[in-house]
């Protein structure tokens, strides 16, 4: 199982996203953008699966992270 | 990544507030009107002044300190990398709501950042208006809950981000050469300030470290609500505890309701005038300091939203909506029901469907 962390545009696509995960019966969890991630306010979803689940992201998902030890791996930035 | 405990985690954003604190008590030893050191709401209503646009002569002058955060947040942005130009989320709205996030905090006298300000010198009507602001963020926050959005902003080029702290840099220089088209206060809370070159350093300080931490009054409050975070939260009680500690070694701490410096008693449209700021702050994503900050990020929706503000300080000196120390203006009260119905309004019809 890994770690990911999924950043958004609006507040909106990470609450919808949080559903979709939570429905799939994924462990998932809102939260403000990390620092480290961002110096966006936004909020973020910390989801935990076995592959990036990019089909339960909301279409105004803007990045998603491979969350690692002391850092985060950049694996996809949307448009 | 590895979960840091609290303080290594949020000790730059505490740090700030302390700063921030510290900073207002400076400035208003050097000048600025008292609780007074650091207030977003009232020095783009003096900057509406200094531009004639509205009339209210003890309010005019071309305050520094704004140009100096957001210079410093564009700053820190470009050296950190994170100066990216976006815009397109409901800007037209954004100023709307600016504006009336002004005319609400004119008639409490204050952003949130002077409320923490005030509390800290000891205005007991500053807590009242804490109590309307968090009610203002609750409601923004159960809107943000049932699928309130102004839409997603878009990237744009470098000029639409850099063009406002530009025009804003721009204006500041103008004051200094040509001091003569600008309307200056000879009297009242516009004639007082601190030194140009103090005010402006310690506003390029406070908006590169606003940039690196984040810091936003009406974030502590929303963030500790959705997520249990406190960083943010704890940065609002270093703010008041600095300013606290400020003025106890100045002797300049008055506790009570009566005779608080550019202050009224009001308590109704103290409370209900910060709710105005607290939910339309919530909607927009950010408080008025915020709100310079990500604009100097080159978030052209944010420097819309200032505009707005710089517009609804205008309005509500023009349409007598804004209070003074003698109570709320002839049409505040109105003014700020009005303004309740209109965020009501832009709440409900901003809930998105579920697909």
């Amino acid at each position: 199982m890994m770690q990911y962390l999924a950043t958004f545009h609006t507040h909106l696509a990470s609450l919808k996203t949080h559903r979709a995960l939570a429905a799939a019966g994924i462990e998932a969890r809102m939260a403000p953008v990390p620092r480290k991630i961002s110096s966006s306010c936004g909020t973020c979803v910390f989801y935990s699966a076995d592959n990036p689940c990019y089909d339960k992201l909301d279409a105004d998902v803007e990045a998603v992270y491979l969350l690692k030890d002391k850092d985060a791996e950049l694996l996809r930035q949307f448009e | 990544m590895k979960k840091e405990n609290f303080f290594k985690k949020n000790w730059l954003v505490m740090l700030t507030g302390l700063l921030i604190g510290a900073a207002a008590v400076v400035l208003t030893a050097f000048g600025n009107p008292k609780n007074m050191g650091f207030c977003i709401a009232c020095f783009l209503r003096d900057i509406a002044g200094a531009l004639k646009l509205h009339g209210a002569a003890p309010v005019q002058y071309f305050r520094p300190e704004i140009v100096g955060i957001v210079a410093g947040a564009c700053i820190m942005a470009l050296i950190g990398k994170e100066f990216k130009p976006k815009a397109g989320s409901s800007p037209f709205i954004r100023f709307a709501l600016g504006a009336a996030v002004m005319i609400g905090a004119l008639v409490f006298l204050g952003c949130p950042l002077r409320m923490v300000i005030r509390i800290g010198g000891g205005d007991l009507n500053a807590i009242v208006g804490l109590v309307g602001f968090v009610l203002g963020i609750l409601i923004g926050v159960f809107f943000l809950k049932h699928n309130f959005s102004l839409g997603r902003a878009y990237k744009q080029g470098p000029v639409e981000g850099l063009l406002f702290p530009i025009l804003l840099i721009g204006g500041f220089v103008l004051t200094l050469i040509a001091g003569s088209l600008f309307a200056f206060s000879e009297e009242g809370p516009g004639s007082m300030h601190a030194p140009i070159l103090l005010a402006l350093g310690i506003g390029l300080v406070v908006g590169a470290l606003a940039q690196k931490s984040r810091l936003c009054m009406v974030g502590g409050v929303r963030d500790a609500v959705m997520f249990k975070e406190f960083g943010l939260l704890a940065a609002f009680g270093c703010i008041i505890v600095a300013v606290l500690v400020g003025n106890a070694i100045r002797g300049t701490l008055n506790w009570g309701f009566e005779g608080q410096p550019i202050a009224h008693t009001e308590w109704l449209w103290n409370l209900l005038g910060m709710t105005v700021v607290g939910w339309g702050c919530a909607l927009l994503g950010g408080c008025p300091l915020r709100q310079l900050v990500l604009a100097g990020e080159g978030n052209a929706d944010s420097a819309i939203t200032v505009l707005g503000m710089i517009a609804g300080a205008a309005a509500a000196h023009t349409l007598k909506t804004a209070s003074s120390a003698d109570g709320t203006g002839a049409n505040g009260p109105i003014a700020t029901i009005v303004c309740l119905l209109f965020i009501l309004v832009i709440s409900v019809t901003h809930l998105k469907k579920e697909q």
